[in-house]
């Protein structure tokens, strides 16, 4: 199957290039960066994204939640 | 994708639920279950009066919980004058990370014209956690130290600001934790007392949920209406309502046993979405039974020699600490 090469920006840690399958879910990109969907939000042009979609930006910026309020 | 609710872009996926929601509808739900929790556990008091509010005390840290907690009761009862709000906040000593949390507290406080309070364990104790957590004299992990030293402060000006509650920002996440700890620290009385400081409902939510907890006196109550909310849900509501909270991870965090619980919950909930909310949902109606087994046992607590809090000991736990780490108690503010 075809893949997609995505940039993400983990804000405060750095860049990284991932390599996904084409029909990759954001939740599948954290995975990979390894977060649980439940411990981060994907944002694509400053919005989040739902982590059930399929990837369909090259570009994207990763928000880590922080325990401890 | 789009929102369920709406129709509109979604901006999240709750894997619990199924469904998809937009921002709107998603900030919604996020209240809508704040609102549902204060309700079904009675916090609006049936005698409340604008002659005679009653007084809610928020522990307002500025990370994202408290900010969130804050925000949503603050839209809830701006115009209900049956309830008054106040946020302390309380600097603990570490020297970059409260600092910036403060600021945020300040213009969270600003924003919504909210009374706001400001303590700090260098003027109630004369120490810093900087500094505990550099010396570490018990060979402890630095949050056993600052968790005493929170707790004290938090009831001791809770007492003073005359609160009716104080209410603390803590998330699903945080709680079903807590349940699990105690679940696997085989601790039942620690359940019991779990139900009684902060999970049941007050009296007035008799009926409605039935599981009314029992008055404490020595203790202004606990209240926690955020715990109906995940963890990743409340940072989201803080990122899209672009509210002034402060996200960095304290730097003495070292919470290991805590850590590792969540982590086991997390994955559990990727493999099976809902774990957290069927976690508490059980939890609290085993608390509710545990509860009432072990009330009314031997927890006659006498006073500490040198301040005066509840205790079973001489000292108390805090007064203990506060000498280990060289402190002084008499350093508080009359």
């Amino acid at each position: 199957m075809a893949s997609v090469k995505v940039t993400c920006e983990v804000v405060g840690e750095g860049i990284e290039e991932c390599e996904l399958s084409a029909d990759a879910a954001y939740g599948d990109l954290l995975s990979e960066l390894g977060l649980s969907r439940h411990e981060a939000t994907v944002l694509v042009d400053g919005s989040p994204v739902p982590a059930d979609a399929t990837v369909a930006a090259d570009t994207v910026r990763v928000l880590r939640l922080i325990r401890g309020g | 994708m789009h929102c369920d609710k709406c129709g509109g872009p979604a901006v999240t996926h709750l894997a619990y639920s199924g469904l998809h929601l937009c921002e709107g509808c998603f900030s919604q739900s996020v209240e809508k279950r704040v609102r549902r929790r204060v309700r079904e556990d009675g916090l609006v008091p049936d005698d409340a009066t604008p002659d005679d509010p009653d007084t809610w005390v928020i522990g307002l840290s500025g990370g994202k919980d408290s900010v969130v907690l804050t925000r949503i009761l603050h839209d809830t009862f701006e115009q209900d004058p049956r309830i008054e709000l106040v946020g302390l906040t309380i600097h603990e000593g570490i020297e970059g990370y409260r600092d910036a949390s403060v600021d945020a507290c300040r213009e969270l406080a600003a924003d919504l014209d909210l009374r706001h309070e400001l303590v700090s364990y260098e003027k109630e104790f004369g120490v810093r956690m900087d500094d505990v957590a550099a010396n570490d004299p018990e060979g402890m992990a630095p949050c056993a130290y600052c968790g005493v030293f929170r707790r004290d402060v938090l009831e001791r000006y809770a007492e003073e600001l005359a609160a009716d509650k104080l209410l603390t920002g803590h998330n699903l996440d945080d709680e079903a934790q807590t349940a699990l700890m105690n679940f696997l620290e085989g601790d039942p009385e620690q359940i019991a007392k779990h139900f009684d400081a902060s999970l049941g409902g007050f009296d007035d939510a008799a009926g409605e949920t039935g599981g009314a907890r029992e008055e404490q006196d020595t203790f202004v109550p606990r209240a926690k209406p955020l715990r109906d909310v995940p963890e990743k849900e409340v940072a989201l509501y803080a990122h899209l309502n672009d509210l002034p909270a402060h996200i960095t991870e304290c730097p003495h965090a070292s919470e290991a046993y805590r850590g590792e619980i969540g982590d086991l919950l997390l994955k559990l909930e990727e493999n099976h979405p809902g774990t957290r909310h069927s976690i508490m949902a059980g939890y609290e109606r085993l608390a509710e039974a545990a509860a009432d087994a072990f009330r009314g046992g031997a927890d006659d607590l006498g006073e500490c020699d040198r301040c005066g809090a509840p205790t079973d000991n001489d000292v108390c736990r805090k007064c203990y600490l506060v000498d280990a780490v060289g402190g002084d108690i008499t350093a508080a503010p009359e």
